[in-house]
């Protein structure tokens, strides 16, 4: 009886249906908060905007992480599509972080909190295998291909010019000001490289051109971090659900483009 | 309370070190290494006195967003001399990373036991004993396994380095959250759910590699 009784209650605070009082709603919703305390920060938590943003990118990133792990982790593969499951299972982790931080109560929006360094890691991750492996691979360092090296520099440009708008001439406080400096410089430095990799005629390898997709991926993924930043900055949970989606969604397709393009590589 | 910890550390460290004297070179190496994972949780027990004064003793805030970053850069900078001096040998580097991790968790583990004597109980120890000794070797290797570039790609050290790092500080804090709230037991799972795939994976290649060693 007292099973039914708690189970109609939750369902009526999730449905808001079957009460027509307010006053009886309200005591509803009282007593459950009373016999449930745990379930209600759950129940009020889907409520969140970022704690459901936050869900949606880290259930893709582990399904884009776990995908890499099955299909690049074995001997011989490549180093470069390593590092970018690397880049997905770092957001992912990042993500559980601020999932676990909002569950347990914690702040994720006015102070430093791990969470941050998610976003930082994945980026470094994706900045890390096109600096560090593919670069080398394709730009040999001669004048010829000096406008491809010029052209990509609208990438950090725009990044900056997001920083500058968007977060120096608004008021911020320090911390979040530095953290997303930081952001800002990773960003643009990855940013870089990845735009370069989109327009560069890799004429002695063909690798960069068969990775395109994966490139373009890679730089909506990081302007994404970038407004995403600036939502959790300036707490606007709409925009932080539509990034956090839009992100969930890149990173989903992030790892299966690049193994479709070192398939159509290597065949 | 700290001079029983000294105490505790002198304990620890000395039946090791007189064991050292005993052991072959790659015994040697990992009983070394989880000597200095125990010097470094020591170190790191001092260190987060100090955090946490400046933190206005914010214990939860403290342990979920600053130990986790100052308690892996502690335990990788052993490792990383011994990557950029000794050798970078992939193997090699994730054992001692492994051990250096064991090592520290061990001595984390008697200073909270020593810390919190009234209450502990053998259900605690082994739920210690597995979680938190998993979790610091997971992260350490983490961090370990980006050192073994540092030869071999500059580029890729540096940056792969430092993106591991923040990974295995997300890790340890997303631990050090779930321990000290209501999802506990999901805390105490964690490592040992990334610690398996990890075996799995370790295993699996083996195997591909002595299979592809017999064919030829």
């Amino acid at each position: 009886m007292a099973r039914n009784i708690k189970r109609q209650t939750a369902y009526d605070i999730v449905l808001n249906i079957k009460i027509d009082s307010f006053d009886f709603r309200c005591y509803y919703i009282l007593q459950y908060i009373y016999n449930n305390p745990h379930k209600f920060i759950l129940w009020g938590g889907l409520l969140n905007l970022y704690l459901v943003s936050n869900i949606i990118t880290c259930v893709c990133a582990f399904i884009g992480f776990i995908f890499g792990g099955i299909k690049f982790f074995a001997p011989r593969k490549a180093l470069y599509a390593q590092m970018i499951t690397f880049a997905a299972g770092c957001m992912g982790f990042g993500r559980l972080y601020q999932i676990v931080r909002i569950l347990t109560g914690g702040n994720i929006l006015g102070e430093f909190q791990l969470g941050v360094l998610g976003v930082i890691g994945s980026l470094v991750f994706l900045f890390s295998a096109n600096f560090g492996l593919m670069d080398t691979l394709a730009d040999d360092g001669s004048k010829k291909f000096l406008k491809y090296r010029i052209i990509p520099a609208a990438a950090p440009a725009a990044a900056v010019a997001f920083y500058v708008v968007f977060f120096v001439f608004s008021d911020i406080e320090t911390i979040p000001l530095i953290v997303a400096g930081v952001v800002t410089a990773i960003v643009s430095a990855a940013s870089y490289f990845n735009l370069k990799h989109l327009i560069f005629p890799d004429v002695d390898y063909g690798v960069i051109n068969c990775l395109k997709l994966y490139n373009l991926l890679a730089l909506i993924f990081e302007f994404l971090c970038l407004a995403e930043m600036f939502a959790y900055i300036r707490d606007y949970g709409t925009l932080a659900l539509v990034t956090g989606i839009l992100t969930g969604i890149v990173l989903l397709i992030m790892t299966p483009a690049v193994e479709r393009g070192i398939k159509k590589w290597t065949t | 309370m700290d001079n029983l910890i000294y105490t505790l550390f002198v304990c620890t460290v000395a039946p090791l070190i007189l064991m050292l004297l005993l052991l072959q070179k790659r015994s040697k190496l990992i009983v070394s290494y989880m000597i200095i994972g125990i010097f470094v949780s020591l170190f790191v027990s001092e260190l987060n006195t100090i955090l946490l004064g400046l933190f206005n003793d914010d214990m939860l805030y403290v342990t979920t967003a600053i130990t986790p970053i100052s308690e892996e850069i502690a335990k990788a900078f052993p490792v990383l001399i011994f990557a950029v001096l000794f050798s970078n040998d992939r193997d090699k580097l994730l054992t001692i990373a492994f051990a250096a991790g064991i090592g520290f968790a061990m001595f984390e583990n008697m200073v909270i036991l020593v810390q919190n004597i009234e209450s502990v109980s053998i259900g605690w120890a082994v739920v210690r004993g597995f979680s938190t000794a998993l979790m610091h070797g997971v992260c350490t290797s983490a961090v370990g396994y980006g050192m073994s570039f540092v030869r071999k790609k500059k580029k890729l050290f540096y940056c792969g380095t430092f993106a591991l790092l923040a990974m295995s500080s997300i890790y340890h804090g997303i631990f050090n959250m779930l321990v000290q709230s209501e999802y506990k037991y999901f805390g105490f799972i964690l490592p040992a759910v990334t610690y398996i795939p990890i075996v799995v994976q370790v295993f699996r290649n083996r195997l591909l590699n002595n299979k592809s060693a017999v064919t030829g």
